[in-house]
C-alpha cells in the first residue's frame, strides 16, 4: 500500500501547475464564471490549443490521436490540476475524457478523421444530447426519433440540460431508432444542420450551461450514426467506464474549502462552530479524494470498477454538500458579490448529485450491486 | 498511489483471518451484553500479531489493517491500542493496554496491564496499582472498567503526548472501521432475509438508500484509516478519527431502525457492534475534540 506520489508522479503534476501558473490570465477569475458562457468558451480554444502544443491536452491518448499513451495516473493527475484551478478546458473536458475515446472505441474512419483531430488540437466543443423533459433518470423512456429515410435519418425531438449546446459544434445525441426500449442509437449532429434550435435556460449553475435543444425534421446522413443500430446503451455504458470517477470535484471543493477557511482567519471569524463544520467538510473532501484514487489505481491495475464508482461519486457529493453548507453559513458575502472563485465553485457544486446521473440512482446501484439487496419490484 | 495490500500484508491477514475463524460467530445461547474470549488475545500474543506494525515490511498499516479484520468479529479484545499505540510508548510497557480519559470509566480498564492516562492536555503512561481497577457494568458492548482512585504519574512531554493521542486516533479509526463493516453485514443479511408487505425489507428503495449512503461512510472510514495509518500525520490521524465519529452516529441509529425490535434483543449481535461504536463516540472528547485537531493540523 501506498499513498503517496512516484517521482514520475509528481514531475507530472509540477509541469501541469506550471503551465498553470503561465498560461492563465491575469484576470482569469473573473473569466471563469461559467464553464458554457461565450468567454469560457472562447478562452477555452486558445487555451486547449496551447494545452495541446505543450502535450498535455490529451497525454493519455493514443499516440495515433495526438497522445502519448500516458498512463491513468497521469490522465487523473492532469484533470484533478485543471479542475482545481477551474476548468479552463471549458466543455473541451468532456471530449478528452470521454467522447475522443468513445470515438477511437466506436467510430467509423470517416468519424475519427473528421472528429478526433480537432478535439486533439483542443479546437471543438461538443454538447451531450441524453436527457429529455419526460427522460432524466429514467433516460430509457427518451422520445427523441431518428426516422430512417433511404440513406438519412430525420431527427425529431427536443432535448434538455444540454450543457455547452449553445458554443458546441456538435452534439452526441441519444434517438430512437424503434420501438422497445433497447432500440437508441447515437448519432453526429453538427449543431449547424438545420432544424436544430438551441435556446439557453437561465439557471443557477451560471451562464451559457444549460439548454433546450429542439431538433425539427433534422436530416443527417446515415453515417452520422456511432456504432450499430440500437448500440447506444453498449457505448454509453463503454464511455462511462471510460470516464471512470468523472470530474475530480474533491479538488476544487477542498481547495475552496481551503479559500474560506482563510478568509476567515484573515477577518478573525473563524470560530469554533465554523472551525468544526470545516473539520467535518474536510474530512468528506479526503474521503471522496481517496475514494477516486482507489478507482484510478484499479484502472491502472486493469480491473472494472463496478458500484465502486458509485461509492466514490455519493461521497464526492457529500464532499461538495459540506463545502457548499459550510460557505453559505458562514461566508455568504462571497455569493453575493464577494469572491468569483467560490461563487463559480458554488455553482459548479451544486449540481454534483444531479448531473451525470441522480445520486439517487447511485444509491440504488451501490444497495443493488454491492450490498445485493434484492431489487425494488416496479 | 497504490491502494493494493502487498505480498506480506495479504500473508499476514490470511494468517489472521485463519485464527479469528473460530471467533467468527457468538455462541446461540448468548444473551450478554458483550463478548469476550481471554484464548482469542492469547492466539494473537502467541501468533505475534501484536509487533507486526514494528516489522519494516508490514508497517503500523499492516497493524491498522488487522485491527480493522479483528473489530468484525463479535467477539471483542483489546486489540487496537496493543497493535498502534504500544510501539509509541517507549520504554517496557506491558500489554494489554486501557485508556482512562479524564477519569471516566474505559474499555479494558479492568484487565489492562498498563493505563493511558488522559487529563485534559496531559497524557501519561503508568501501570495500575494492584486493587485500584473494577470492572462495571455498562450498556457498551466492551467490557468496562474504572478507577478507584487516581494513580499517580507523570505527564509526557507534549510532543510525546501529542504522538500518543495521534495513535489512538489512529487505532480508534481503525476499530471504527471494522465495527461499521460487521454492523452493515448484519443489517444486510437481516434486510435480505425479513420479510413485510409481502418482500424482503431490503427491497424498499427507503431502505436501500440509506444503507448505501452508510455503506459509502463505512468504506470512507476504512480508506482513511489506513491512509492515517500509512502517514503517520497528525492531520490525517484527526481526519479519519473525526470520519468515524461522524460515522458512527449516523450508521448506529439507521442500522437499529433497520433491524427493529430484534436488533434490540441482547441475542442479535448487532449491539456487539453498534454497542461498540457507541463507546468510540465519547473517545477524545467526541467528534469536537476531533474537529479540533483538525483544525489545528491542517488548517493552520
Amino acid at each position: 500500500m501506498e499513498f503517496d506520489w512516484n517521482q514520475a508522479q509528481q514531475e507530472f503534476r509540477t509541469t501541469v501547475q506550471n503551465f498553470l501558473a503561465t498560461h492563465l490570465p491575469e484576470n482569469w477569475e473573473s473569466i471563469a464564471h461559467g464553464p458554457g458562457s461565450a468567454s469560457q468558451s472562447e478562452f477555452s480554444k486558445q487555451f486547449c490549443a496551447q494545452l495541446a502544443a505543450a502535450g498535455l491536452l490529451v497525454p493519455h491518448w493514443p499516440e495515433q490521436w495526438g497522445g502519448r499513451n500516458a498512463d491513468a495516473w497521469s490522465a487523473f493527475i492532469l484533470a484533478e490540476e485543471m479542475w482545481a484551478a477551474g476548468e479552463p478546458r471549458g466543455g473541451q473536458y468532456m471530449n478528452v475524457n470521454w467522447i475522443g475515446p468513445t470515438l477511437m472505441r466506436f467510430g467509423t474512419p470517416e468519424q475519427q478523421e473528421r472528429y478526433i483531430p480537432p478535439m486533439a488540437q483542443g479546437q471543438t466543443l461538443w454538447c451531450q444530447g441524453f436527457s429529455e423533459p419526460e427522460a432524466g433518470s429514467d433516460l430509457a423512456s427518451l422520445r427523441t426519433k431518428a426516422q430512417r429515410e433511404g440513406d438519412r435519418f430525420c431527427i425529431n425531438g427536443q432535448k434538455i440540460w444540454t450543457s455547452y449546446a449553445g458554443e458546441a459544434e456538435t452534439c452526441f445525441l441519444l434517438a430512437r431508432t424503434g420501438t422497445g426500449k433497447k432500440s437508441i442509437s447515437i448519432f453526429l449532429v453538427p449543431m449547424d444542420t438545420p432544424g436544430i434550435t438551441v435556446v439557453e435556460i437561465p439557471s443557477l449553475i451560471g451562464e451559457g450551461d444549460i439548454h433546450e435543444v429542439f431538433f425539427e425534421n433534422v436530416m443527417v446522413p446515415a453515417s452520422a450514426m456511432l456504432g450499430e443500430e440500437g448500440q447506444a446503451w453498449d457505448i454509453v455504458r463503454t464511455a462511462l467506464s471510460l470516464e471512470r470517477v468523472g470530474i475530480p470535484r474533491f479538488a476544487l471543493a477542498s481547495r475552496m474549502l481551503r479559500r474560506a477557511i482563510n478568509l476567515l482567519q484573515q477577518q478573525l471569524r473563524f470560530h469554533q462552530g465554523a472551525m468544526e463544520q470545516a473539520a467535518r467538510a474536510q474530512a468528506a473532501c479526503e474521503a471522496a479524494r481517496l475514494f477516486s484514487y482507489e478507482i484510478i489505481d484499479q484502472r491502472q491495475k486493469g480491473i472494472i470498477a463496478g458500484p465502486e464508482a458509485s461509492v466514490a461519486r455519493v461521497a464526492t457529493v457529500n464532499a461538495e454538500r459540506s463545502v457548499a453548507e459550510f460557505v453559505v453559513e458562514h461566508l455568504p458575502e462571497t455569493l453575493a458579490g464577494g469572491d468569483p472563485l467560490l461563487l463559480a465553485h458554488h455553482q459548479r457544486g451544486i449540481v454534483a448529485g444531479i448531473a451525470s446521473g441522480a445520486a439517487e440512482i447511485q444509491l440504488n446501484l451501490i444497495a443493488t450491486q454491492l450490498l445485493q439487496l434484492p431489487r425494488e419490484p416496479r | 498511489m497504490d491502494f493494493a495490500p502487498n505480498a506480506d500484508q495479504i500473508a499476514l491477514n490470511s494468517a489472521l483471518d485463519k485464527l479469528a475463524s473460530k471467533f467468527k460467530s457468538a455462541p446461540t445461547e448468548f444473551r450478554q451484553f458483550t463478548l469476550t474470549d481471554a484464548e482469542l488475545r492469547r492466539e494473537l500474543e502467541q501468533g505475534g500479531f501484536f509487533d507486526a506494525a514494528q516489522i519494516p515490511e508490514l508497517g503500523p498499516v499492516s497493524a491498522a489493517m488487522l485491527v480493522e479484520r479483528l473489530a468484525r468479529l463479535p467477539y471483542t479484545a483489546e486489540v487496537a491500542l496493543s497493535m498502534l499505540v504500544h510501539p509509541h510508548l517507549g520504554g517496557d510497557w506491558a500489554r494489554p493496554l486501557a485508556i482512562v480519559e479524564n477519569g471516566r470509566p474505559g474499555r479494558f480498564v479492568a484487565e489492562a496491564a498498563t493505563l493511558i492516562m488522559l487529563d485534559g492536555d496531559q497524557v501519561g503512561i503508568c501501570a495500575p496499582e494492584p486493587d485500584s481497577v473494577e470492572a462495571v457494568d455498562s450498556l457498551f458492548a466492551y467490557p468496562m472498567g474504572r478507577l478507584k482512585q487516581p494513580p499517580r504519574y507523570q505527564p509526557l512531554p507534549a510532543a510525546d503526548a501529542d504522538n500518543i493521542r495521534k495513535w489512538i486516533r489512529i487505532a480508534l479509526a481503525a476499530e471504527a472501521a471494522g465495527l461499521l463493516q460487521a454492523a452493515l453485514d448484519a443489517a444486510t443479511e437481516h434486510l435480505s432475509i425479513r420479510k413485510q408487505f409481502g418482500r424482503p425489507l431490503g427491497s424498499f428503495q427507503a431502505v436501500q438508500h440509506r444503507m448505501a449512503e452508510c455503506t459509502v461512510l463505512a468504506r470512507g472510514v476504512r480508506l482513511l484509516a489506513i491512509k492515517a495509518a500509512w502517514t503517520g500525520a497528525a492531520g490525517d490521524a484527526a481526519i479519519a478519527a473525526l470520519h468515524a465519529q461522524e460515522s458512527a452516529a449516523r450508521v448506529v441509529y439507521d442500522l437499529h431502525q433497520f433491524v427493529g425490535a430484534m436488533g434490540m434483543t441482547l441475542e442479535f449481535p448487532m449491539h456487539l457492534w453498534t454497542y461498540r461504536l457507541k463507546a468510540l463516540l465519547s473517545e477524545l472528547n467526541g467528534r469536537g475534540g476531533q474537529a479540533q485537531a483538525v483544525a489545528v493540523h491542517c488548517f493552520q
